[in-house]
This record gives structure tokens, C-alpha cells and sequence, in this order.
């Protein structure tokens, strides 16, 4: 049982981002027998069959409603599951005609984009993405129906967009750039993205955000009866108002493209030079809370990679793990959104970072816990240091009345991979491993544990991570590279690209220094 | 009323929305009898439509002779959702299908009612399903719950689309054989006929049953029993007050805005799992360029 423990465990969480099971954001506790309180007081009564859940709401609200909300993303997968199966009628004829469909129904004014994305259809498609790297039961088919979601959204018309452009910069597209690209060559979750050259003839691309429906997630985010009643069955012992608010917080920060400008420039800026990993530059001065316009980056796209080697996959999947966990020990900071869309691959390892609309940055003290419980369970072998690692972070109640052993054996699933040398590989069955135990609240640890707000995010990373490691079913020894990164170990190179990063980061520190020394 | 127990409602997201993408046609030979630039496609394709729905079986139900008709003759009780479907394929047909497809469904309907007939238990008054009377009972009750629905929860139309919309939906009953001056065409005249047809009405132990399991469905999908919660109070909530205590529901506490972009919340919800079912994104797109094409010869 143990070794097949050891056999499912994931690297994702090597790098000590251990999140206990409560943390299953985005979905249901199901057949807890609240739903018995519905009851039959509908049927069959005369002249009285209806008894008014309003009247006696108070308590029936908690565990009668909680229940449905949180649903809804299942709910939305469920569709998309078996429409996979299902040729769609009107779209029989291949993409060009699709193409042309999506154009004559583009949306042309604000008020599509309401209609269109309104009432939680934008919020679902942000909820979605998260969702889909939190929730076990989302993947494949997820995928595939947040692909639906985002089908039913057409894109802008070529005017909708330029008067975007023109509302942002103050003059139209043509004027604002050199030659600009009126055809869309990518659709964002809440957006598009447009080709164009800049005045000083930089090719970029501009990601140009759809009109109004920053005010329309906002307008449903600002109701939260519903996204409360989802966190509520998710994670009943947890603090939900805070839960909430980090989830707002970090929605609404999507919908300011400028925060993302900023973030994709500090990445970009820190990777500057780096050997396999690369991140475009930003335009800073063509960047607004509706426009984010970088160097246009081309690449092959994630799908492409299953024609690929295995081995120019691992070297891909290495690059990706070291992008990761490095942002989050030198940089302390997240790269939030681990949708496959968002990479773009050059063979070799190199790969392209795009889209830095979800960052988490994290402070040294919402860090160091993190750092501790890493260190203390795979490096020191310290099972009750790691435990007060775990307090400290907030993911366990002080006066858990468990043993540690217990707690450890709990956990240490989630570090499986990066507590010993060896070369281990990436498998589906994996995902659905970790998500078990990730998901089990029948764990007596469940009733003790919490997810403090601030690391709400990491569940995203570390699931979106595994599942793309896992769905290239890369090898490699993880801890052999994070124990490179580990800033409390710090070892030698021990692959070809952690000898080029190595080279690189001296002469970063050069550079450094040079600088200060400058100054 | 017959003892026999309804069948669960399992399937019922599924099956409507089959319905639904059987009944927009591919290419229709023309825009039948309202076409894309009608109120009526408007209101039909209204995010409050579910809510219309529901309202309008619960107050069809409402005249005995109507529910009488249903409880002793359709498969309602064998298979509800199936009934249920069937019944959106008709109304779908007949509003996005061309001509000749809603004639052939409205055909179809007559020759059912041909043979619907009977004797109500509770008013031991003879009922006959093709009776002007009750279709245009039938006809009303869908029509002003539209209106009912898509004022509280949808998308308000202004005095004059209204009007628009309950003049252009006399057509769908005279589909059915009722003479065209006795249909409401107007929202006032809407109003003067519920004055005049009140008294006909009443809650039978049918009406009862049958509401009771509307409202709560049993062995719906767990996942949609949850949003069908809304569904339901938003439902109940848009009656007439006359109608709902007649039920005996108790006064729905008044509609805040909050609870409101709840319920439109759910509803949007529902809608983005009903756009999940297979084929319906496409025949919502058809319905979309037809309309979109059509605002663009208006000007």
C-alpha cells in the first residue's frame, strides 16, 4: 500500500506546496443526506403541496442550497462530455466555414458581449479555467467543455475590437500601430488576441479585452449567494468569506489586463537570457486595463507535442517543473494559469510562458512555512517540525488531536516524488491518485485542516502542473532538480539544462554585481 | 384521476434539449408563421424562458377541464419528462420551424385531440381537448406567463413589444382551431380575459398532484434538482396571487434585487448546461444569424 503510495505520488507538490484535502475548491460533498430535507412536502398535497422554502429558509438555506451551486461546473463538464461524442451539425464542414459562422455572428457592440457572457456565463468560464486544474472530475472532458463555453462566445468584430483599441490608446489601431491585423489569431478567455507591428516596427501581439465584461463578471461577482454556496459544501470547516474574497481578488485581477502586463514584464525580466525558458517582452507603453500587447511569440502548440520524442517532451516537461518551482522560490511568486494553451514550444526544452493573467505573488512569511514543510519532511526527516510547519502555515488546526504519524502518512502523497533520488514518470494514473486523496473528506484529517486564503491558488498550480506533466508523461528525477532549486539546499546541476540554468544564473549574479558596483 | 404513480424525471435537461435542437430547423423553407425579426422569437429565446415554462403548466393546470384532459388521457403520469419535451418540440416547432412544419405539428396536435375527451370527477362537467375554450385557456396561460417570467426575470419587453408579442402568438392558436376573434391580441385584453375566465378555475386534487410534482421533481439529476430550486421559486413567485392561493402556496417574501440576480444567476447557469447538451449551441447560432440578418435589412 505504501510503496503504491510512493509509486502514485505527484512532483508537483515537491516543491512544498502541500495542500491538504479541504482544499477541493470548486467542488461538492455529495450524499451527506441534506437533500432528504426536500422532502416529499411538494408531492401529492392538496391545495397545500408547495410549503415555501422562503419561510422557514434560515437553516434550509445552509444545507438545502449550499449544494446546488457548487454543481454548476460539473454540471457544465457533463454537457461537454458527451457532446464530445456527438458531431456537431452545423459545424460538419471544416474550419473555414466555422470560421465564417464565428465571424458573422461576431459580437458587435457592448451589449453582445453582456448578453453573451452575462449572468455567470463569464464568471463560469473564469471559474471553469480554475476549476478545471482543481476539480478531478473536470479533466479531459472539462477541457473539452470549457473549449464549448468558450465556442459559444463569438469573437469581436474587426470595429468591435478597434474601438476598444481606440478607447484604450486614444487613436485607432491603424494610426496606433504600424499595420494592424483586423483578424483575430487567437481567442482569450475574455478576449482576443490581434496581430500587429508597433510605429518602431516591433511584431507584437495584442491581446484586446471584450467590452463590458469586466463590469459583467463584476456585477455577478458582486452577488455571491451562489459562489458562497459553492465554498460552503466544498469546504464547510473553512473560513468561506475568505475563500471568496481570494477568489474574487484574483478574477477581478484578471480583468485588469495592466496587472498582467506588469507580471508578465517582472518574469520576463527575471528569465531575461535564460537558457530554455522564455517570456515575451511587454510593450509597456501599449498596455492599458483593456489591452496587453508583448513580442509575438511563435511556436508549436501543446497538441503538437504528442508527435514529438519522448525525450524532447521530458526535456519540455523539465523546463516547465523548473519554471515553476524556481518562480516560487526566487521570484515568490505563482505563474497562475497552466492551461496547455499557454505554452509554446521550440524543441530542445526552450519553451515560450505566455498569458500571466493569474499571478500570486507571496510574501516571505506566507512562504516560509511552505519552505519548512518541504525541508523538514524530505530533507531533515523531521515529522514533528513538519507538523508545526503545517500549523504555522495554517493548513492544520493547532490542537489537532492526531497523531503525527497519521498526518504525515497523509501527506506524504503529495511529496512522494521528492523524497527520493530516482527517475520517475508522469502518468495519468497519477492525477487521478492525488485528486483521490486530495478530495477525501472522509479523512479524519479533513475535519482539522483549512487552506489559509492566500494559498487558495496553489491547488490551481499544482494540479494544472501535474496534469500537463502528466499528459506528457515526462520522466525525470524531480528531486535530483529540486533539490537544485531548493534555496535550503542548493545542489549542483544534476541534468544538462540545470548546468545551462546554472551558467545562467552566475551570470545573472555578474550582472548583479557589476551593477551594484556600478552604483 | 387515475392512482397510478408518476415516473421520475430523470433525463429532463436531456431530452428538452433534443426537443429543442429537433424542432430549429437546418433550412427551413421559409420563416414561418413569426420569423426572425417577431417579438415572439425574442421572448422564446429569452434566458427567463424555463421560469415561463414551468409558470404556464402551473397555471394551465389550474382550469379542471384542461388538467382533467391531461391526468386521464396523455402518458403524463408514465412519462412526465417525455410529455414535457414533447410539449417544448411543439411550442419550438411552431415558433422556429417554417410553415409547413408547424402546420404538420399542429395537425398532429388536432388529430391527439380528436380523441382526448371525457368527463372531469371533480366537476362532472364533459371536457373535449379540441373545445376553443380550454385551447384558448391553454394558449393564454403560456402567453401572459411569458410576459410574467421575462418582466421579473428575463429581459422586460417595452408596452409596445408586448402588445407585439401577444398579437403575433394568436396565430399559434389558431393553429390549434381557435377562432381568431377570440384570441386576446393585446396585453389588455389579456387582462379582461383572466377577469372573464376566473371563475372557471380552481385547484383539483389533480391539478395538486401533478404541480407537487413539478415543482419537485423526483429522480431528477441531483445536479439539476439543485438549480431547479430557483427555477421553481422563481416560478411560483411570478403567479398572479389569485392563482397561487388557489394552490395555497404561501405569498412568495417580495423579490429583492439580490434574490432576483440569484435566480438569474441560476438560470444562467441552467442555460450554459443546456447549451452543453449536444447540438443545441448550433441551433442556437442558426437561430442567431437568421435574427441578426434580419436587423440588419431593418435598418
Amino acid at each position: 500500500m505504501k510503496s503504491q503510495a510512493r509509486r502514485l505520488a505527484i512532483a508537483v507538490l515537491a516543491g512544498g506546496v502541500s495542500i491538504i484535502a479541504a482544499l477541493t475548491l470548486l467542488r461538492g460533498r455529495r450524499g451527506d443526506g441534506s437533500r432528504g430535507l426536500r422532502g416529499s412536502a411538494w408531492r401529492g398535497r392538496r391545495g397545500s403541496g408547495w410549503r415555501g422554502r422562503r419561510g422557514d429558509s434560515g437553516r434550509r438555506a445552509g444545507s438545502l442550497r449550499v449544494e446546488r451551486g457548487l454543481t454548476a461546473l460539473r454540471l457544465v463538464a457533463r454537457g461537454g462530455a458527451r457532446y464530445a461524442s456527438n458531431a456537431p451539425r452545423l459545424f460538419a464542414s471544416a474550419g473555414e466555414h466555422r470560421q465564417q459562422l464565428r465571424n458573422d455572428l461576431a459580437l458587435q457592440t457592448a451589449e453582445d458581449v453582456t448578453t453573451t457572457l452575462g449572468t455567470m456565463k463569464g464568471v463560469l468560464m473564469k471559474l471553469g479555467q480554475m476549476a478545471s486544474y482543481v476539480d478531478d472530475g473536470l479533466t479531459p472532458a472539462a477541457r473539452r467543455t470549457l473549449s464549448r463555453l468558450q465556442d459559444s462566445v463569438p469573437p469581436m468584430s474587426p470595429e468591435l475590437a478597434a474601438r476598444v483599441v481606440t478607447e484604450e490608446l486614444g487613436l485607432p489601431p491603424e494610426q496606433a500601430f504600424a499595420t494592424w491585423d483586423p483578424v483575430p489569431i487567437a481567442a482569450a478567455s475574455i478576449g482576443q488576441v490581434h496581430r500587429a507591428i508597433t510605429l518602431d516596427g516591433r511584431a507584437v501581439a495584442v491581446k484586446v479585452q471584450y467590452p463590458g465584461i469586466a463590469e459583467t463578471i463584476e456585477a455577478d461577482l458582486g452577488n455571491v449567494a451562489l459562489l458562497r454556496r459553492m465554498l460552503k459544501i466544498t469546504a464547510p470547516s473553512q473560513d468561506v468569506d475568505g475563500l471568496l474574497a481570494e477568489l474574487r481578488e484574483r478574477i477581478t485581477e484578471e480583468l485588469d489586463y495592466r496587472a498582467e502586463a506588469r507580471n508578465q514584464q517582472l518574469f520576463a525580466r527575471y528569465y531575461q537570457g535564460h537558457p530554455t525558458i522564455h517570456v515575451p517582452e511587454i510593450v509597456e507603453e501599449l498596455c492599458t486595463r483593456r489591452l496587453v500587447t508583448s513580442d509575438l511569440a511563435d511556436g508549436a502548440r501543446f497538441a503538437e507535442l504528442a508527435s514529438w520524442s519522448q525525450a524532447e517532451r521530458d526535456l519540455a516537461a523539465e523546463t516547465i517543473y523548473r519554471f515553476v518551482f524556481r518562480s516560487l522560490y526566487e521570484m515568490h511568486a505563482f505563474n497562475g494559469d497552466p492551461h496547455p494553451g499557454n505554452y509554446l514550444f521550440h524543441g530542445g526544452g526552450r519553451v515560450t510562458f505566455l498569458d500571466f493573467g493569474l499571478v500570486k505573488h507571496f510574501t516571505d512569511d506566507e512562504l516560509r512555512p511552505l519552505v519548512e514543510m518541504v525541508k523538514h519532511l524530505c530533507v531533515e526527516n523531521d515529522p514533528e517540525a513538519f507538523r508545526r510547519a503545517m500549523v504555522e502555515a495554517g493548513f492544520l488546526m493547532p490542537d489537532t488531536p492526531l497523531p503525527t504519524d497519521m498526518i504525515v502518512e497523509h501527506m506524504a502523497l503529495f511529496y512522494d516524488t521528492v523524497r527520493e533520488r530516482g527517475a520517475r514518470t508522469m502518468t495519468g494514473e497519477y492525477a487521478s491518485a492525488v485528486s483521490r486523496r486530495f478530495f477525501d473528506f472522509r479523512s479524519p484529517l479533513a475535519a482539522y485542516a483549512a487552506i489559509p486564503r492566500s494559498y487558495v491558488i496553489l491547488q490551481r498550480i499544482n494540479l494544472g502542473l501535474f496534469a500537463l506533466l502528466a499528459e506528457l508523461s515526462a520522466t525525470a528525477d524531480w528531486r535530483c532538480i529540486a533539490e537544485e532549486i531548493w534555496p535550503f539546499v542548493q545542489a549542483a546541476p544534476c541534468t544538462p539544462m540545470g548546468t545551462a540554468e546554472a551558467t545562467w544564473l552566475a551570470g545573472r549574479r555578474d550582472l548583479a554585481q557589476a551593477a551594484r558596483a556600478v552604483r | 384521476m387515475t392512482a397510478e404513480p408518476y415516473a421520475a424525471a430523470s433525463g429532463l435537461v436531456e431530452r428538452s434539449a433534443a426537443a429543442y435542437v429537433s424542432a430549429v430547423p437546418d433550412q427551413p423553407q421559409d420563416d414561418g408563421f413569426f420569423g426572425p425579426a417577431s417579438v415572439t422569437w425574442r421572448v422564446t429565446s429569452d434566458l427567463s424562458a424555463p421560469v415561463a415554462g414551468l409558470r404556464s403548466l402551473l397555471m394551465q393546470a389550474l382550469h379542471p377541464l384542461a388538467m382533467a384532459g391531461v391526468d386521464q388521457h396523455s402518458d403524463w403520469r408514465l412519462d412526465p419528462v417525455g410529455r414535457l419535451a414533447a410539449t417544448s418540440a411543439y411550442e419550438a416547432t411552431v415558433t422556429f420551424g417554417d410553415r409547413a412544419s408547424a402546420t404538420r405539428v399542429a395537425e398532429r396536435v388536432k388529430a391527439i385531440h380528436t380523441r382526448v375527451r371525457g368527463v372531469d370527477t371533480v366537476t362532472g362537467r364533459p371536457y373535449a381537448a379540441g373545445d376553443p375554450a380550454l385551447l384558448l385557456w391553454v394558449h393564454v396561460a403560456l402567453v401572459d406567463s411569458a410576459l410574467a417570467a421575462g418582466t421579473l426575470f428575463g429581459t422586460p419587453l417595452a408596452d409596445a413589444d408586448a402588445d407585439a408579442y401577444v398579437r403575433e402568438m394568436t396565430i399559434a392558436a389558431e393553429l390549434l382551431g381557435v377562432p381568431h376573434e377570440i384570441i386576446p391580441a393585446s396585453v389588455a385584453e389579456l387582462g379582461r380575459y383572466f377577469a372573464n375566465v376566473r371563475p372557471e378555475l380552481r385547484c383539483t386534487p389533480a391539478a395538486a398532484e401533478s404541480m407537487g410534482y413539478l415543482l419537485d421533481p423526483p429522480g431528477l439529476d441531483s445536479d439539476i434538482a439543485e438549480l431547479w430550486q430557483d427555477i421553481r421559486d422563481a416560478a411560483v413567485t411570478s403567479l398572479p396571487d389569485w392563482a397561487r392561493e388557489m394552490y395555497g402556496y404561501p405569498a412568495p417574501t417580495p423579490l429583492t434585487a439580490g434574490r432576483r440576480t440569484e435566480i438569474r444567476q441560476a438560470l444562467g447557469v441552467l442555460d450554459a448546461v443546456f447549451l452543453g447538451e449536444p447540438g443545441v449551441l448550433e441551433a442556437r447560432q442558426r437561430l442567431a444569424l437568421r435574427m441578426r440578418s434580419a436587423r440588419t435589412k431593418a435598418g
